[in-house]
């Protein structure tokens, strides 16, 4: 069999389930030392991605075997764990690529800088992989201090000094909010297990501990995925950062808090669905109205910004109300179809940030305006961002448009019942039409308005492939959604048990 | 022996008033400060239940949670200053470059 994990098993023995994030760490603490010694950013890049190749080989291994490993009690890998972290793989790749040849990136701590890459993304990888509370908070915590970081080493910019501000306290308070969440609830379960914890919650009644818990939990969590109310950093965040970060932060970090909910939430739930004294219903209701808010107001703001990154920024907070949808349904099928669009909004947000990158890096400016006249200066760039924006708005036959009906259709039906929840998929649908005008908007400004000058512009050979790659994923996944609806239908029944 | 009411009471206090300065204060090191405050209310909610239920977990919960907060009151400072050298002021009131 070509596709055999006792390799893995054989190279890292009881520390197996965690091999993809070993391997991962050892290759941010060496990446100073190659910078150090080597001051070419080039090299930092070769050898960072050549351990993302060598981690993206392993957790593929262990992914299509159908590998299962525990450690310790608090680690443990399965279908679930696999293809979150293949995304935050995916991500990291992406962003690694990139980051070598924008002009935006640091030049004196090339090394530092990606290594907190790196450590980011092992952060995002621990709370995919965690089974106990103090996993799951740790590796919050890992990615999102390292984010931190990343958002404030654009030194050239006074906006990315304001943005890591606001970002270190927003993220401060999220964490304190989610920390008393959690005390509330080992208070409440007597474990920090997960599993044990939905075990316990199941014989116990709805108490007022345990909603203090959810509030502060929905609230701390809420921050990290940008819903609203708590989105107000996102904006300001996504257009101080440098454009890599702020593509690695829109498509990895948002993910992140998404596996937490999913983690947390769902796990409980589906134990605290047995005995009916739950309150498991109105917190649904929570996560709807949070959903259809979340995904009006980033939307609707989205229509009057002339900054591109922030109007991504809006329309990424907008792709986020659309998945919260799977924490109002709460559905196997749910679970599935939101995963999958959370694989096709890394390709479609991904690539749209990575040709604001390779455009800000050859000097066009971020403003939409500035954007006249693209088709007749870069026409495969030009092409490859309207594809991505028709792709966001749910253009058939490219990828957000079968993600979205995947996503949509789980909460209209159920079994072939029509769920409590079609008036959910009324607003986002309705939504959907109203992106369509201001991702238009840039399609006009390429396509149709008429440019000061029509000299060819050349962008840099590494934001070139990376932007083929998003552009292959985004018509490919449209055509052929199997390729990863399989594997995350299989992850969907690891959660729902 | 004090019921666990009473440290709960204190601990959500605590949470309250560091909430409190997070939203009212203009200075952001005195807004990280709360932040601090609010964690520690968690961190009395850990030790509190883990000491009423005679669980270790919870003290080990306490312990990340401690390292996690110095490392973050680190990279924060480290930030303000990052700001303040840009902007010469690090008043939340003037961060207002970029809104909407």
């Amino acid at each position: 069999m070509i596709f055999d994990s006792s390799v893995v098993t054989a190279i890292f023995g009881q520390f197996a389930p965690l091999a993809p994030m070993i391997v991962l760490i050892i290759g941010a603490l060496i990446l100073p030392a190659v910078f150090f010694s080597t001051k070419r950013r080039e090299a930092v890049t070769a050898v960072s991605m050549a351990v993302i190749a060598v981690s993206l080989l392993f957790n593929i291994l262990m992914m299509v075997d159908g590998y299962q490993g525990e450690y310790a009690g608090l680690f443990s890998y399965d279908a679930f764990a696999g293809i979150m972290i293949l995304l935050f793989q995916v991500v990291i790749f992406l962003a690694a690529l990139v980051s070598v040849s924008s002009s935006e990136t640091t030049r004196m701590h090339y090394g530092a800088y990606n290594s907190l890459l790196l450590a980011a993304s092992v952060g995002m990888m621990f709370v995919a992989t965690a089974s106990d509370l103090i996993t799951i908070f740790l590796g919050v915590e890992l990615a999102s201090i390292m984010s931190y970081v990343l958002v404030a080493m654009k030194r050239s910019d006074p906006r990315a000094a304001e943005a890591a501000v606001k970002y270190v306290i927003i993220g401060g308070l999220s964490t304190a909010l989610t920390l008393y969440g959690l005390s509330m609830l080992y208070g409440v379960a007597g474990t920090t297990n997960i599993a044990d914890i939905a075990a316990s919650l199941s014989t116990q009644e709805f108490s007022w501990a345990f909603g203090i818990a959810m509030i502060t939990m929905i609230a701390g969590y809420g921050f990290k995925v940008a819903a609203v109310p708590f989105h107000m950093w996102a904006p300001d965040v996504y257009e101080g950062a440098a454009t890599p970060v702020s593509m690695f932060l829109g498509t990895g970090s948002k993910k992140v808090g998404f596996v937490a909910l999913f983690k947390v939430f769902l796990v409980i739930f589906v134990a605290a669905n047995a005995t009916a004294s739950f309150a498991t219903e109105e917190i649904q209701y929570v996560f709807a109205v949070i959903a259809a808010i979340t995904m009006t107001v980033g939307n609707v703001v989205a229509i009057s910004q002339n900054n591109i990154k922030r109007m991504l920024a809006y329309s990424s907070i907008a792709q986020a109300g659309y998945i919260l949808i799977v924490m109002a349904v709460m559905t196997e099928y749910a679970l599935a179809s939101g995963m999958f669009h959370m694989f096709t909004h890394v390709f479609m947000k991904g690539g749209a940030f990575l040709v604001v990158g390779a455009l800000i890096t050859v000097g066009i400016g971020e403003k939409i305006s500035d954007y006249r006249g693209l088709a007749k200066r870069a026409p495969l760039i030009a092409l490859a961002m309207a594809v991505f924006l028709f792709a966001l708005a749910g253009i058939p036959p490219l990828a957000g448009f079968t993600s979205k009906v995947f996503l949509f259709s789980s909460a209209i039906y159920d079994n072939g019942v029509m769920t409590q929840w079609i008036w959910l998929a009324f607003i986002a649908i309705l939504n959907s039409a109203i992106s369509l005008y201001y991702y238009m908007r840039v399609v006009k400004a390429m396509f149709i308005d008429r440019g000061e000058t029509s000299e060819r512009i050349k962008i840099p050979r590494t934001f070139a492939a990376a932007v083929a790659i998003c552009f292959v994923f985004v018509c490919v996944l449209g055509v052929f959604p199997q390729l990863i609806m399989d594997f995350c239908a299989d992850a969907a029944s690891v959660l729902f048990g | 022996m004090i019921p666990i009411e009473v440290y709960l009471i204190f601990a959500a206090v605590l949470f309250a008033i560091g909430a409190y300065g997070v939203v009212v204060k203009n200075n952001t090191i005195v807004v990280l400060m709360c932040i601090e405050l609010m964690l520690n209310a968690a961190n009395i909610n850990f030790i509190v239940f883990s000491a009423f239920t005679a669980d270790v977990l919870g003290q080990v919960f306490v312990i990340m949670s401690i390292s996690v907060a110095a490392a973050e009151v680190a990279v924060g400072i480290a930030i303000l200053l990052n700001a303040y050298k840009a902007r010469k002021t690090i008043e939340a009131d003037s961060l207002t470059s970029m809104r909407w």
